[in-house]
């Protein structure tokens, strides 16, 4: 069996990596496919838990969590569509209109 | 199985049950009759509401202990409804007519339902997908007049701060997981944790992930430009009541669940409390815009109410954690009515400037000159929402403030007391600023008229700041009653 520390330091590689993403990033879609990674970073964590501990509940904490993601990426995709309507573009630079 | 067996058993469901049922009614009945459909709402709202209120005192777990429905439960539950219902109240002018006006009542509903379910959740997997069913809704909320830029600019960056602090959240709460092995709250109470490594990171994430929800400077960054954006009245709801969500679920994990590790934590506890509260007062003074005033006086509050994890970590008097608790749990019921009393009367203003068709940004200070002979009632119960957020006495803001900043002064922390009074004092100016605007100012507009529904609920949000302020006792007794859960 794999370690669990080796399937840690995978989900935290993957957070990371999310984390880069969603700071660097500049169209809206790549940071929606940040977000999916870091949450998938987390179900990672839970199913590899889940194993260490013998107990199933990860696993299952693990589905639901992936039907949310799901769920958010559907509303996240539709306002990313309202976004180009209005501005035929999903940049993100061009979403300034409220600042102080 | 018959209906008695399902009632006995899952009747402190039923409040749920309802608003799901008349949310779902209500996108069916919307598809042809459209002009009845806020009144559903209402009504499904009051039901609800009655049956959370006939069941305050219940004490009962469900669905093998990850649903729990006691006092604590209940009485947020029953601050969630009242926000709604202002909000469905004021919504049946601003949507009348509009052609998605069931989309927006259903999500209003479904909102409402999951923040509830957050207030019932018992174990980590029923909290992060309470809490997702009552943020998911709001993003579309707050995004939802879709012709105004505006409103799609603050839905966007509600919605990728807000899925961002739930991956945030989902991380931290693996991380509880795997140290702990179980997931529910009960079990995660009665164990003993020793700080390493693993549970600081768990904590530093699951403070920061619930901080977005709560708008805790360094995690404001959304709130501003989504309460800003987004329409007036679901700015209520957002301000109102989706920010006690999150104040509920950081008492449930924080302070039940993680109960062994809080006492390590005053002093980031005090720290965040500390620079949210700065920070908000000191940005609110320089804006222009009133909803972004608000916001930034949200934030603010936000730093107040969190003086109570602060007390509750530092000390571990019983009287003075229930006072903490308790004043907290005020707090957040007079908060509903004063903040949302706010932004509704800010929205009638920009009803009516919309209605008159003039053109001009909806909540710019300059169109509250004169308010009091133009919109009289608006205008006075605007000064009453404004002077109970500063905390002038006789107003509900007096009375909570009184409560947490005693409980801090009794827990042994004088100077976050001393802290929060001169903020309190310096937050006076800004609002100040307004109702000088308001009484002594020329009018600029001829506006004719103020609108019935959100006048009503105006009233309505201005009868429970004055009446928890004027005669605050028997509210105050039943928080504390309540905050006995955290003992």
């Amino acid at each position: 069996m794999i370690p669990v520390m080796y399937v840690l330091a995978l989900a935290m590689t993957v957070f990371a990596i999310g984390v880069f993403g969603m700071v660097s990033a500049r169209s809206g879609i790549r940071m929606m496919m940040s977000i999916e990674l870091m949450l998938n970073s987390a179900n990672i964590n839970l199913v590899a838990f889940s194993n260490y501990h013998d107990d199933i509940s990860g696993q299952v904490f693990a589905l639901f969590s992936i039907a949310l993601a799901a769920a958010e990426a559907v509303v996240g995709f539709a306002i990313l569509l309202m976004i180009f309507r209005h501005k035929g573009a999903i940049n993100v630079d061009t979403i300034n209109i409220l600042r102080w | 199985m018959n209906i008695e067996w399902i009632l006995s058993n899952y009747g402190v469901l039923l409040p749920e049950a309802v608003l799901t049922l008349f949310a779902f009614a209500i996108i069916l009945i919307g598809l042809k009759y459209r002009s009845i459909l806020g009144y559903l709402a209402f009504v499904g709202g009051v039901v609800s509401l009655g049956l959370v209120i006939m069941n305050f005192s219940v004490n009962a777990t469900l669905l093998y202990n990850s649903l729990v429905f006691d006092p604590l439960s209940q009485f947020f539950k029953v601050v969630f409804l009242l926000v709604t219902l202002l909000t469905i109240i004021a919504s049946l002018r601003y949507y009348h007519g509009n052609a998605h006006q069931g989309e927006y009542y259903f999500l209003l509903l479904i909102a409402t339902v999951g923040m509830m379910f957050v207030a019932s959740a018992n174990d980590l997997v029923s909290l992060f997908v309470a809490f997702e069913l009552g943020s998911i809704a709001t993003y579309v909320l707050a995004a939802f007049d879709k012709e105004n830029p505006r409103s799609i600019e603050a839905g966007f960056k509600y919605f990728m701060i807000g899925a961002l602090s739930s991956a945030i959240l989902l991380l931290g709460m693996s991380l509880i997981y795997g140290i702990t092995g179980t997931t529910n709250f009960t079990a995660l109470s009665q164990m003993s944790f020793e700080m390493s490594g693993y549970t600081l990171a768990a904590l530093v994430l699951i403070i920061a992930g619930l901080g977005f929800k709560m708008a805790l400077v360094p995690f404001h960054m959304w709130a501003p430009d989504t309460y800003q954006g987004a329409p007036t009245v679901v700015s209520a709801m957002l301000a109102a009541g989706s920010k006690k969500m999150g104040f509920v679920a950081a008492f449930k994990l924080i302070v039940l669940a993680l109960i062994a590790l809080r006492t390590e934590w005053y002093m980031v506890f005090a720290v965040i409390a500390v620079i949210t509260m700065t920070y908000g007062n000191l940005v609110a003074l320089t804006q222009r815009s009133l909803k972004r005033m608000l916001a930034y006086s949200s934030i603010a509050q936000a730093g107040y109410i969190a003086m109570a994890l602060v007390v509750v970590s530092y000390t571990h008097v019983d009287s003075v954690v229930n006072l903490a608790m308790g004043g907290a749990l005020f707090y957040i019921l007079s908060h509903a009515f004063m903040k949302g009393g706010a932004f509704l009367a800010v929205g009638t203003v920009g009803y009516m400037l919309l209605r008159d068709k003039i053109k001009v940004d909806e909540d710019d200070i300059d169109n509250f000159s004169g308010l009091s002979k133009t919109a009289p009632i608006t205008a006075f119960s605007l000064t009453v929402f404004l002077f109970a957020l500063a905390g002038i006495p006789l107003t509900a803001g007096f009375v909570s403030k009184l409560l947490i900043f005693s409980a801090a002064i009794y827990g042994g922390l004088a100077w976050l007391a001393v802290i929060a009074i001169l903020n309190s004092a310096l937050s006076l100016f800004y609002y100040a600023r307004v109702v000088k605007v308001m009484y002594w100012d020329k009018p600029k507009f001829d506006l004719k008229g103020e609108p019935t529904a959100y006048v009503v609920a105006v009233l309505l949000a201005l009868l429970g700041t004055v009446l928890l302020g004027v005669y605050p006792g028997p509210f105050v007794d039943v928080a504390m009653k309540v905050a006995e859960v955290f003992l």
